[in-house]
């Protein structure tokens, strides 16, 4: 059933332009170029943001500081198997799905462990990585306060999903 | 973002030095070729969302979606714009729709026609508030965790559904308040530092 929502409402759109008089040829090249565009002003901080995770995760610093973080992290409730996923979360999506299939693999899939984890990857997203694609165009360089209200609220989300899974 | 940066950097770069320097311009040249791998699907899938945004904006359907939004946006944004609001309602609209690819591009278009403040390159109130709730995910089910969970052999892989949705609305409410918070914070500070200006000129 949901399989036809999409391409039944972009028959409908585009019938409905087409009715109105609407150059949808033209309309799919002008679209495309503000792709290129947006693309192209998005990718030096991509790669930035890459380079640094990469350095992060492969000279095992990231897994020094979640061995630091366990015992903090374990008074609210959160589990140390969880504690990579939730360090590394905010700066990489691929890099959390990774962490992600790793747990499903290492506790089972119907695990607590794994429902928590699917519920922390599911309710959260990677801030800094929207922080850089978001404010990008625009060219604003001053934050202010936007990502750590961001990694705020995000663990507070983590918190709540530890402990949801454990009740639902 | 620089302090993070260049901490980050350092300290993965002295560890990498002393336990496996030769690896450096690999990890490095990795990262960056990871970018443009993500940066070609993101062309291909922006050309899609884009194309069909394009459309949309020609029939006027997204005045439609606007208006619809209009109460909850105005609640939320304080004296925004109408093109911002716009692009902040039909990213909602993608967001709640499951569609991430359309979300970011619409996105990156609201924070982009959003009122500038005083000092046009820092972030105003709006655009914080619209980052962090985009930041803490509005999609409320969430596909890609599923999938991978059938794929991972669970027997019933949409059972997180309920409380990734409790979930993803506490992280969002949190975020939205304390942003309203801090603004608040910030603003009586300035408040007063005006009033004290002002004091000292009258002295």
């Amino acid at each position: 059933m949901g399989n036809f929502i999409l391409p039944f409402l972009l028959i409908a759109l585009f019938v409905y332009a087409a009715i109105k008089k609407i150059r949808i040829y033209d309309g799919f090249i002008e679209g495309i170029k503000d792709a290129l565009k947006l693309v192209y002003s998005i990718f030096p901080y991509l790669a930035a943001i890459f380079i640094m995770v990469g350095l992060f995760r492969l000279s095992g610093l990231s897994a020094f500081l979640t061995k630091i973080l366990e015992k903090p992290l374990a008074l609210f409730g959160i589990p140390s198997e969880l504690t990579e996923l939730i360090l590394l979360r905010p700066f990489s999506g691929n890099g959390s799905i990774l962490l992600l299939e790793d747990i499903y693999a290492k506790y089972a899939a119907d695990s607590y462990i794994a429902r928590a984890a699917s519920v922390v990857v599911g309710s959260s997203d990677t801030a800094f990585y929207i922080a850089a694609v978001y404010f990008a165009e625009s060219k604003i360089i001053k934050l202010r306060y936007a990502v750590p209200a961001a990694l705020a609220a995000n663990f507070i989300g983590c918190v709540s999903a530890c402990l949801l899974c454990r009740v639902l | 973002m620089n302090a993070l940066f260049l901490i980050i950097t350092v300290v993965s770069l002295a560890v990498l030095t002393v336990a496996a320097p030769d690896s450096v311009l690999g990890i490095m040249i990795d990262g960056g070729k990871g970018a443009l791998d993500l940066a070609l699907k993101m062309t291909a899938i922006y050309s899609v969302w884009l194309a069909v945004l394009k459309i949309v904006e020609k029939t006027g359907l997204d005045k439609k979606i606007t208006s619809l939004f209009d109460p909850v946006v105005n609640f939320i944004y304080k004296d925004e714009n109408k093109t911002a609001k716009s692009f902040i309602s039909m990213n909602m609209t993608a967001n709640l729709l499951g569609m991430g690819g359309a979300a970011t591009p619409l996105g990156i278009k609201a924070v982009n026609s959003m009122n500038r403040g005083a000092d046009a390159l820092s972030a105003t109130t709006n655009m914080i508030m619209f980052f962090v709730i985009n930041a803490t995910s509005l999609q409320f089910i969430p596909a890609t965790v599923i999938a991978l969970r059938a794929a991972a052999g669970s027997v019933s892989p949409s059972d997180i559904l309920i409380p990734n949705i409790i979930a993803s609305t506490a992280s969002a409410g949190a975020g939205f308040l304390i942003v309203r918070i801090v603004s608040g914070i910030q603003k009586k500070k300035n408040n007063t530092e005006l009033k004290i200006q002002e004091i000292k000129k009258i002295i």
